[in-house]
């Protein structure tokens, strides 16, 4: 990690517009700011339709912004991209379905054109509690089990920035749970500079040192909340009364209509 | 080769060769009662011209000579089809081209096409260039799609991991269309020996498609019958191979 204290991820009065038919366009992000810090969790909170997964794309290089600027660490998203040193992992898990668990943890590998360290293979599907199906195919797989696939695959190149866009989205309430302390625990032992989107308020408070609250359409930051609950976070955490006072707030939020103007 | 639609939809070998059991009873019938004149011979009349040796020997060469051309045109046409939708995968800019290209390619009827290859191809190449034609479009439409199979989710994460244009195409376009590539292969199969033996019609020196011109030219209707089954079943045993791949590619790659 860069010893230096500009934030990992910076947006600058980001703005995005998607072009509609008839020279229409739609306006999905305006004068968005957000900054992330290296080593900082920071999850997105918002409708849906609100932005966020824009906002996500932008970072990861996907989609370029219309107005604004968007630096990590201090370059444009293209050139971390270009020395593969971003791990993203989506609500689909996007997984090669001919490959097997462990061939598609060592893709990134593969598709960087660098040797595959096998050691550390087998030391992320222990991470995510996948030892013993290392040779399954994704269809042999249950969807957490994928989902997890597609978070170890996201950590192979020990990224310096960890994008996560629902990435338990399409889970049972439950499964999803355990994924989410599943991930508390692995974010505690790696530390990776992380992005994460999500509608889920428990899932944001659950992980994130910040999290910051989106207004819809167009997309601006409407709340940033510091979540003070100490790390490693398990089951007991989800029964305090912090976690939930915080959680109905930032639900509160959520439901309200924004004030108008509101940023920040 | 079906059955008869059933109240509920099955299928299996049964049904398969119940099917097959009755289309050859009615065939036969057909031909018992003259009921289509004398140009429709009963089915085992047929069966027993073939099993003589005379027409085993006729049959035998007729069949190894459109059989190689049908072959060599289908690997030929498949190989090119698939390097031009590897092409304008790679190069986006010639995508829309190629494929106005295939269709304008496509819509020359095979049977224009083929005085023309005699006069400038010659009679022994027409037949496999006729077959690689028909081949071609098939597997380029299908490969076309193919290049497009992969998800959109898959084509963000190859992004995000800093893929190239080759690795992509490689590591997840080409795995990920193999099943529809194989899809189109299934559908040429067919085209291919239909290919070779028009091919032939225009004047080859051996081949199946001669078989059948001068069979009918002749009256010889056992002869024709017999070319004829042994067209469809060239162009079967084809389909069915690559009904085999596609199993095992399915199972592979999905």
């Amino acid at each position: 990690m860069p010893a230096t204290t500009d934030p990992a991820i910076t947006l600058e009065g980001v703005g995005k517009e998607f072009a509609l038919r008839r020279g229409a366009a739609v306006r999905a992000l305006d004068g968005l700011d957000l900054e992330v810090g290296h080593g900082e969790f920071v999850a997105l909170l918002g409708p849906s339709g609100c932005g966020k997964s824009t906002v996500l794309r932008l970072v990861a290089g996907l989609d370029e912004p219309t107005t604004g600027t968007v630096r990590v660490e201090g370059a444009a998203p293209a050139e971390l991209v270009r020395t593969h040193r971003l791990g993203v992992a989506f609500q689909e898990h996007a997984l090669l379905p001919w490959a097997s668990a462990r061939a598609n943890v060592a893709l990134p590998f593969r598709v960087a054109g660098r040797p595959v360290d096998h050691a550390r293979v087998t030391e992320l599907l222990e991470l995510v509690g996948l030892t013993g199906f290392a040779d399954a195919r994704p269809r042999q797989l249950s969807g957490g089990m994928r989902q997890r696939v597609a978070i170890a695959r996201a950590l192979a190149l020990e990224p310096d920035v960890l994008l996560l866009d629902e990435p338990f989205g399409a889970l049972d309430a439950v499964t999803r749970r355990r994924m989410n302390l599943e991930l508390a625990r692995i974010w505690a032992e790696q530390r990776i500079t992380t992005l994460l989107v999500t509608h889920d308020v428990a899932e944001a408070v659950l992980l994130a040192d910040r999290v910051v609250v989106m207004s819809g359409r167009p997309g601006r930051v409407r709340h940033i909340a510091h979540v003070d609950i100490p790390r490693p976070r398990d089951t007991a955490v989800t029964r305090e009364a912090g976690f939930h006072e915080l959680v109905d707030q930032l639900t509160g939020l959520l439901d309200e209509p924004a004030p108008v103007g509101a940023a920040g | 080769m079906t059955a008869l639609p059933a109240v509920r939809p099955r299928s299996g070998p049964l049904l398969a060769a119940t099917g097959l059991v009755l289309l050859a009873g009615a065939v036969e019938l057909v031909g018992r009662l003259g009921l289509a004149g004398p140009g429709w011979p009963p089915l085992l009349r047929v069966l027993g011209y073939v099993g003589t040796p005379s027409a085993q020997a006729l049959l035998g060469r007729a069949l190894a000579a459109t059989g190689g051309a049908a072959l060599i045109g289908f690997l030929a046409g498949a190989v090119v089809a698939l390097a031009v939708a590897v092409l304008g995968a790679v190069v986006p800019a010639l995508d829309p081209g190629l494929g106005r290209l295939a269709a304008v390619v496509n819509a020359i009827p095979l049977i224009a096409l083929g005085p023309l290859l005699i006069t400038t191809a010659g009679r022994d190449a027409t037949p496999t260039l006729v077959a690689a034609l028909a081949t071609a479009f098939a597997v380029f439409v299908a490969a076309t799609s193919a290049m497009a199979a992969a998800s959109a989710a898959q084509r963000d994460v190859f992004a995000v991991l800093g893929a190239g244009r080759a690795t992509t195409l490689l590591r997840l376009q080409l795995p990920a269309g193999l099943p529809l590539v194989v899809d189109g292969l299934m559908l040429a199969a067919p085209a291919a020996v239909l290919g070779a033996v028009i091919g032939e019609w225009f004047g080859a020196r051996r081949g199946l498609g001669v078989l059948l011109v001068s069979a009918m030219q002749n009256v010889q209707v056992e002869l024709l019958w017999a070319a004829g089954l042994a067209s469809s079943a060239l162009a079967l045993g084809g389909y069915l191979v690559l009904l085999g791949v596609r199993r095992i590619v399915g199972r592979r790659f999905t």
